[in-house]
């Protein structure tokens, strides 16, 4: 479903020259299946996040990406979300003045414009919005809120969860979806998460430790390591790193 | 005596052309004390030599006294002798008109310049909503306002969108407990200026100043006001937020004056525009002059560009770029809506602020 080869990727920030951040990264996520990528700090996780979804500043400069065999790169951000591509956020945006559930609907509309679809009725938008707030133990008064404005680092992960329930998307990456969460929080969200699972779906799941693929269940684990994809594994590769760390396959020190 | 500046000459050949008892007023005052030029405090960035070029053809004044309680001269008497501004827009006036409380008022001007008396007794509530029309001549408009103790007035000013320019002022006096409401919705012309002066002469007054500012190409939108506190136990909130766009410029100049007897003042005034492309330009100069010791005030100012990360948050959902802007730019314009604004105005100013988004 998603393939990536021998992709790099450069970085120019506003106050500084460019970086080379990905260094030649290969992944093959094919529809139905998990896949968790792990790394230390600094690895590239996140610019791999936001050269798939197609943020400014971040720059291929070799290989490719393909979403269903077709070229996802050429494509600006907004048309890979109506494809299917949804990033969970590690730093979720305030936007303020924009309700949660006004931006979601927005959200949805323009996704089923590109697809040539009809818009949602308002009584099945609601509707959905109920079951996802319901199942994500989001407080419907939250929904009405500006969006992130004032929400703790907890509630804003849920949003993203409730954004992913309500906008469906074939292909999700969650960045570091587990940072801020408490332990219950931590259930919820990967409730949500896996009732998105299915066979014509996959997930990229990036997060620094292995707690959270203890609830959501990866068939392959990737170690990340200076923008390179060093070691591959089933789940017990997790585990391995929990207790050796990184630099037990990183090979540094 | 001052120099004839250019902007005198203009004036005076305007008033001249006039030829009625106020317009001679206001080009003795003219001459006598000048008008402001680009080295004046407060015009630098709004010159009002621009808005003379568009002062048109003299035209045939007519009588305009008829119905209203008060004359131009005797309007223009109320105003300091310097403010040859008020002077200008007054002598130029074509049209009066007054409010003294009550049922709401709904001011529809095309005119070239007004005088307008707003008079509410103790206790009195009123609501003056004002549009001001398209045009293709120079309007100016003065408005003097006295709220007596515990009166309350709600204005809102519009000012459409114009190739020419205009110039309005409102000269305001609050007395102990009144209630002053302002809110203006300026999409800019070629030259405009909605400058507000507030005089808190009785304690315990409230001043709520908000605005929002819409600059185009080739179009400037200037909101300045000033309030002096002299009683004590006022309470002045000011919020206003602009966007220029590549050729457009926009102004805000606040200042609050704390005088010494202005104690337990409780005073906000903020200020946040977007340059929505290369090429615009925002001016913003903020002032708080305070001589009492006992007093609460704060004013914030920013200028900066959409924020990035936002724009690209909305697009990860799908929403297209420039919707993605539209949406973050008009939710940032809307922040500045006052809650005491009907429902039908309010949806009118989103409606003027949604169409201005979208005819970029």
């Amino acid at each position: 479903m998603l393939e990536l080869k021998n992709l790099h990727a450069r970085v120019t920030p506003e106050d500084g020259p460019a970086r080379e951040i990905l260094k030649g990264v290969s992944l093959s996520v094919p529809a139905g299946e998990v896949h968790a990528v792990m790394g230390p700090n600094g690895s590239g996780k996140s610019t791999l996040s936001y050269v798939l979804t197609g943020r400014n500043g971040y720059e291929v400069t070799e290989g490719s990406a393909t979403f269903d065999g077709a070229d996802l790169l050429s494509l600006p951000p907004e048309e890979r979300a109506a494809k299917g591509l949804f990033l969970s956020f590690q730093y979720p945006l305030e936007i303020a003045g924009v309700p949660v559930m006004t931006f979601v609907r927005a959200a949805m509309n323009a996704q089923r414009k590109a697809r040539g679809e009809p818009e949602i009725s308002a009584p099945d938008f609601l509707r959905a919005s109920k079951a996802a707030a319901q199942k994500l133990k989001i407080d419907p008064e939250m929904l009405k809120r500006p969006l992130n404005v004032g929400f703790s680092g907890g509630e804003k992960k849920r949003l993203e969860i409730y954004q992913m329930l309500m906008l469906a998307p074939r292909f999700m990456i969650l960045d570091e979806t587990d940072s801020g969460l408490d332990i219950d929080a931590l259930k919820v969200v990967a409730e949500g998460v896996n009732a998105l699972r299915g066979k014509d779906r996959a997930m990229l799941v990036i997060t620094h430790y292995q707690r959270l693929l203890d609830y959501i269940k990866s068939d392959k684990v990737h170690v990340l390591s200076a923008g390179r994809i060093v070691k591959s594994g089933g789940p017990e590769l997790a585990l391995e790193l929990e207790k050796s760390g990184y630099d037990s396959v990183t090979g540094a020190r | 005596m001052a120099a004839a500046s250019p902007e005198v000459e203009a004036a005076v050949g305007h008033l001249a052309q006039n030829g009625s008892e106020v317009s001679a007023i206001a080009e003795d005052r003219i001459a006598e004390f000048g008008l402001p030029t680009r080295r004046t405090e407060g015009w630098r960035w709004t010159p009002l030599r621009r808005a003379l070029e568009d002062a048109g053809p003299p035209w045939v004044r007519p009588d305009i006294t008829t119905g209203v309680d008060f004359s131009l001269e005797g309007l223009l008497a109320a105003f300091r002798p310097s403010d040859t501004v008020a002077a200008l827009a007054l002598g130029l006036a074509d049209d009066a008109w007054e409010y003294g409380g009550g049922a709401p008022l709904q001011i529809d001007s095309r005119s070239r310049g007004t005088g307008a008396r707003i008079v509410l007794n103790p206790g009195q509530a009123g609501v003056v909503v004002q549009h001001i029309r398209k045009t293709e001549h120079l309007q100016t408009g003065a408005a003097l306002i006295d709220l007596a103790p515990g009166a309350e007035l709600s204005l809102v000013l519009i000012f459409e969108d114009s190739s020419a320019s205009r110039i309005a002022l409102n000269r305001v006096r609050l007395g102990t407990g009144a209630t002053y409401r302002q809110f203006v919705l300026t999409e800019g012309a070629k030259l405009s200026r909605v400058e507000t002066e507030v005089d808190i002469a009785g304690a315990g007054a409230k001043v709520e100043l908000s605005g929002v500012y819409l600059a185009a190409a080739r179009r400037h939108a200037d909101l300045t006001s000033q309030v002096i506190l002299n009683a004590e136990d006022a309470e002045v909130r000011q919020l206003v937020r602009g966007v220029a766009r590549k050729g457009g410029r926009g102004v805000f100049q606040g200042r609050f004056k704390v005088e010494r007897v202005a104690q337990k003042t409780d005073a906000q005034m903020e200020h946040n525009a977007l340059l929505l492309e290369e090429g615009a330009e925002i001016f913003a100069k903020p002032e708080l002059e305070i001589y009492a010791d006992d007093v609460q005030c704060s004013h914030g100012n920013t200028a900066g560009q959409l924020d990035e990360n936002a724009i690209f948050y909305l697009r990860q959902r799908g929403i297209p770029e420039i919707e993605a802007r539209a949406m973050i730019t008009r939710a940032f314009l809307i922040e500045a809506l006052p809650d005491w604004l009907d429902e039908a105005v309010r949806g009118e100013v989103e409606q003027r602020i949604d169409a201005w988004l979208g005819a970029a």
